[in-house]
């Protein structure tokens, strides 16, 4: 039995301490204090309080590692954000005789170093996006992306080399913009990643997100679970998660998975990861990165392989031979994943931060899963995101998990903050969606889907009535 | 012969009418929750009686109308639109009635023409019976109401208010409906509208029989109240003399001072000889099995004072006002100054003012007028508005004659004459602009309004956006039963609240525990279709009051108000506020108006100066010494 820090908050704390715990080892928990009565903080089977946060003492890497000594642990589990991605926080770990489940800090640097990971994939031949290494300091620089501009033509993404998630990231269209924002870029990319190195990428138009998710052990096996469509998007954030892509030529999608297999094997990775790809209205595919950590959207992956990604990564990094070999892998039905955030869509998303979930009731029933953190009772944060719970639905067919969906997202109840459920229930109603017609311009072009009606069924609001008549001993509209 | 039926052309419903052997019968049911249930009685119960009451055969059944309109947005939360279409789905056949005050409509005070007609269209799409009256009987307040429903080519019934005393002659009475006539033509039914149930059944008799006399071909529909316990006699008296419709109502609700009820009517002018026709006596019975039920739930608001009251010959008091004027005296504090009030002051009052009709808006003044003159001890030292403007004859022309100049000068002054030829006469009001009404609506409500919610907005703004705003936060409570929508002293624990909602979906509610925590916040746990929920409330501040100090007296308001700080001087609600920030002002300007017991009255300045700040805002209730707007006088 060994003992597992997991370096993380939210519903994927929750994610891999059930992971940990059903292969018997214990699970210790951190937090701050603003997550005392977290969820997390009750599954897990210790909890080592880090400081008053918020946020600050998730990301230090110091305390985090203290806490991983404290308790005795042998290894730590990053999770997404906070310090997945951060090679330092590998490095520590590793320095500190912990086994960090996820990559090597080798790896981790540099496939989080765009250029340098541009640079691993050209030598082994996997197509991309055209694009420029680190643009020359100063006046220099602005030549070199003018050059690029007139020989591939506009629009051009700007991009932080540092950068990632959908941050650092701007869409150029002309000279003078680029004249103008490319200074600003940098300013941006030092304040935000303390690194102003920025590069260029030729745009493609309304490409889809295709991603591949890969596992591989330590003794040279690369194993790929599939694809997954993130095309979904708001604001290069995803909301709507599926798999596997629903690019319908199996040749396509057979090359883009050896080409991630490839990617992989390049960059001697380790453990589980996600290649990210554009294809084009060509089907042509270009890669974009390499995600070194467990994703979001694993549960759609796992819902149509069978196969407990997180599980996995554990077992892996305690060196452990991967069980199954690539043609034991078999892809069956659909899956679909929603984030059912506390925010209000028709006010920009914006987080219900402060509100408190009176009422919870969550779906059941066949093909459904819930990766939630929410709980009756629940305060949304004002500090951390606003998740509340990920809803991931498995179907035979496509059409199948999409009335799945549409019947949990109906089971729902969620009385308090306002959530992304009213939105995600007109776009379960949208005839593309439905087609499965969509790329990462859908959202844009679908702007109407936010003009749903705030529904409040009469039961609600007569209960409403009913407990005021309670609570004041008349009915003060009546009297 | 035919039976009279919703849909039916009101000339072939006329010609039935006209050859009639036997009487027919209005039920009365809205005239009976306003008179004894303080107008309370809900959608729901009538609802539940629909079918009953259809089946039995009525001539009309009076669900519509009065003060009716008010309430049904202001207390029990229902568009009155939604009742009427919701009724007719349960009632094909049953024509509906409404009582329309003219000018007046459905509130306390003249509308413009064009919102008259524009009301009068919207709800002639639902009411085939349109009962019309004017408390001072001037024909021409009628006439945009006459005009629209004929227009609408329903059934249209002038009346003629009913009252007693040396003036209230047949001969008078005849000559009036020979004016409305002269208006209307002769395809109308005329009523005799006895709000008061005024009069002995000889008196009725010899009315009906006059004005039969005159008019043989003319149809008469007879209503009266029952206060004083002798309505069957003056409903007898007038089928027997040539009334063709009575009014009356279910036994199980009847009270004391709205109909009799029908079964009894029905078995008195049987003995008589007088059948009433298409009646299904049954179903009559049927109606008050149903109902019996229910009247528990209204308790709270059946009146104060139980039993019949005879006295109403001496104050004549509409069955109506009779209920609310009591509620009044007890939440007054003035009870004991009742029978000085009703037996003394009123009559007085209705004398001294002219001895015209205690219907609404005037039976309103006269109350209002009498209670001041008791309370005050200073008779007309405080008039209203309203009592203003009726002097003033803005209402139309003294029937009979006009008040003794002394209560004209003690109004208005010494320079009362000059004020009487200036201002004097009917009030000629200005149309709205509907278009721009509907725009204001809209803003308030955030979307576009319906036809139907322009109307009741036109007639009561703040009432209605508040009952709009009220259907889209709670839904359409109607579906609640009155043990439920009433229910006061809270539920029990564990108590299972069962009703359909407007979809006709079954719910249940369960009522669980009420906790208060650490922060005085209560929360209440209800059980809805098994699924628990939990609403928050927090205790309101009950040292607020006690903050705020003792009230201030009524010669300290007086005093603010001579140094420019304009107070509350009894609880009313703002109306209108005229004056604006930064604005001159003189002694006697309008600054504001404010309502109370259903009359406005103007805030007038008594200093000259400059509106500094204005402190409350249209729609507010305000309290006795609330802020209203600062004036600062100036230094010279």
């Amino acid at each position: 039995m060994k003992k597992i820090l997991v370096a993380n908050r939210g519903e994927i704390a929750i994610r891999v301490i059930r992971a940990a715990q059903e292969l018997g080892h214990k699970a210790v928990a951190i937090y701050e204090t603003p997550d005392t009565e977290a969820l997390h903080v009750r599954v897990a089977d210790e909890a080592i309080w880090l400081g008053d946060g918020p946020r600050k003492d998730y990301l230090d890497i110091a305390k985090v590692i203290k806490a991983a000594r404290k308790s005795g642990a042998d290894a730590i589990h990053p999770g997404y954000g906070f310090l997945a991605e951060n090679p330092e926080f590998a490095k520590a770990c590793e320095n500190a005789g912990l086994v960090f489940i996820g990559p090597t800090s080798e790896v981790i640097t540099n496939l989080g170093n765009k250029v340098i990971a541009r640079e691993i994939m050209a030598a082994a031949n996997i197509p991309m996006v055209p694009g420029t290494s680190n643009l020359s300091p100063g006046d220099e620089g602005l030549q070199e992306a003018l050059a690029f501009a007139s020989e591939y033509g506009y629009p051009i993404m700007l991009k932080a080399t540092a950068g990632g998630g959908g941050r650092g990231i701007r869409r150029i269209d002309n000279d003078s913009q680029m004249r103008e924002e490319l200074p600003m870029a940098r300013t941006e990319a030092k304040a935000a990643f303390d690194n102003d190195n920025v590069y260029l990428e030729k745009v493609v138009i309304n490409p889809k997100h295709v991603e591949v998710q890969i596992i591989a052990d330590s003794f040279g096996e690369v194993v790929h679970l599939g694809t997954r469509d993130c095309s979904i998007q708001r604001r290069n954030q995803k909301l709507v998660e599926i798999a596997p892509s629903l690019i319908q030529d199996q040749s396509i999608i057979e090359s883009i998975c050896e080409t991630a297999v490839k990617a992989a094997q390049a960059s001697n990775y380790t453990n589980a990861g996600t290649v990210e790809f554009l294809v084009d209205k060509d089907m042509k595919y270009y890669f974009m990165e390499i995600n070194t950590r467990i994703q979001v959207e694993h549960t759609v992956t796992e819902m149509v392989t069978g196969i407990d990604i997180v599980r996995t990564q554990i077992k892996l990094a305690f060196g452990k031979k991967l069980l199954f070999k690539q043609e034991e892998v078999k892809i069956r039905g659909h899956a679909i994943e929603m984030r059912i955030n506390a925010e209000d869509p028709k006010n920009n998303f914006m987080p219900e931060g402060g509100k408190t979930v009176d009422i919870y009731r969550s779906p059941g029933g066949y093909g459904v899963r819930l990766d939630g953190f929410v709980y009756q009772g629940y305060t949304i944060p004002e500090v951390y995101d606003s998740l509340l719970v990920k809803l991931t639905v498995h179907g035979y067919s496509w059409n199948e998990t999409v009335d799945r969906l549409r019947r949990c997202l109906k089971n729902f109840v969620i009385i308090g903050p306002k959530t992304t459920i009213p939105f995600y229930l007109e776009l379960v109603d949208d005839p593309d969606f439905q087609k499965g017609d969509f790329d990462t311009s859908y959202l844009e072009m679908h702007a109407h889907l936010l003009d749903y009606e705030e529904q409040n069924t009469e039961i609600n609001k007569l209960a409403k009535l009913i407990a005021e008549i309670h609570y004041n001993e008349e009915n003060t509209y009546a009297v | 012969m035919k039976r009279i039926v919703h849909g039916m052309h009101y000339k072939e419903a006329l010609q039935i009418l006209r050859q009639a052997d036997g009487y027919y019968l209005t039920n009365t049911a809205r005239d009976l929750s306003q008179s004894d249930f303080k107008n309370r009685i809900l959608l729901h119960t009538d609802l539940l009686a629909a079918e009953s009451r259809e089946n039995a055969n009525y001539f009309s059944l009076e669900i519509t109308g009065g003060a009716s309109v008010h309430v049904d947005i202001l207390r029990k939360q229902v568009d009155p639109f939604l009742k009427l279409e919701l009724l007719r789905e349960k009632m094909p056949n049953t024509m509906f009635q409404t009582l329309c005050r003219g000018v007046n409509l459905f509130g306390y005070r003249p509308y413009p023409q064009n919102v008259i007609r524009f009301a009068v269209r919207e709800f002639a799409k639902y009411v085939d019976v349109w009962r019309v009256f004017d408390f001072m009987n001037h024909v021409p307040n009628m006439q945009a109401v006459f005009e629209e429903v004929q227009l609408a080519e329903k059934i249209l019934e002038p009346s003629i208010c009913f009252s007693t005393g040396p003036e209230h002659s047949d001969e008078f009475y005849v000559g009036k409906v020979q004016e409305i006539l002269a208006v209307t033509g002769e395809d109308i039914i005329l009523c005799i509208k006895n709000h008061g149930g005024l009069g002995t059944p000889k008196r009725i008799g010899e009315l009906v029989a006059a004005i039969k006399h005159k008019y043989p071909e003319l149809v008469i529909h007879y209503h009266g109240h029952n206060t004083d316990g002798n309505d069957i006699g003056r409903i007898t008296a007038a089928v027997l003399n040539g009334a063709t419709i009575v009014d009356a109502s279910d036994h199980a609700f009847t009270g004391y001072y709205g109909p009799p009820p029908l079964l009894s009517v029905i078995h008195t002018l049987k003995d008589y000889g007088k059948e009433a026709i298409d009646l299904n006596e049954d179903a009559v019975i049927e109606s008050s099995e149903v109902l019996r039920n229910e009247r528990d739930h209204y308790e709270y608001f059946e009146s104060q004072f139980k039993g019949f009251s005879p006295t109403v010959q001496i104050h004549k008091l509409p069955g109506g006002a009779m209920g609310s004027s009591f509620e009044q005296a007890v939440k007054g504090r003035f009870l004991d100054k009742m029978p000085t009030i009703l037996h003394d002051e009123l009559p007085k009052v209705q004398i001294e003012l002219g001895n015209w009709w205690s219907v609404t808006p005037g039976s309103q003044i006269l109350w209002t007028t009498a209670v001041t003159n008791v309370l005050e001890k200073d008779r007309y030292g405080n008039p209203s508005g309203d009592l203003k403007n009726l002097l003033l004859g803005k209402y139309g022309p003294f029937p009979f004659y006009r008040p003794a100049d002394w209560i004209y000068e003690k109004v208005f002054g010494t320079g009362w004459q000059n004020l009487l030829a200036d201002e004097g006469g009917v009030e000629d009001i200005e149309d709205m602009d509907i278009d721009k009404e509907r725009q204001v609506l809209a803003d308030r409500l955030g979307h576009k309004p319906t036809e139907q919610q322009l109307v009741t907005y036109l007639q009561h703004p703040n009432d209605a956006v508040n009952f709009f705003k009220f259907e889209e936060e709670f839904g359409k409570v109607y579906v609640l039963p009155p043990s439920i929508f009433l229910r006061r002293g809270g539920y029990k624990l564990g108590e299972s609240l069962m009703f359909k909602d407007h979809d006709g979906k079954e719910h249940v509610i369960e009522i669980g525990p009420k906790q208060k925590n650490e922060k005085s916040e209560w929360s209440i746990y209800l059980n809805v279709d098994h699924q628990e929920r939990n609403y928050t409330f927090k205790e309101e501040a009950k040292e607020g009051a006690a903050a705020a100090g003792p009230q201030l007296s009524k010669k300290e308001i007086e005093d603010l108000a001579k140094a420019g700080d304009m107070r509350a001087t009894y609880s009313c609600n703002v109306c209108e506020i005229v004056a604006k920030e930064d604005e001159e002002v003189a002694v006697g300007d309008k600054l504001a108006v404010v309502e109370a017991m259903k009359m406005q009255t103007p805030v007038v300045s008594q200093v000259a100066g400059t509106v500094v700040e204005i402190q409350a805002k249209v729609g507010d209730a305000l309290k006795v010494g609330d802020k209203i707007l600062k004036i600062i006088t100036e230094v010279e």
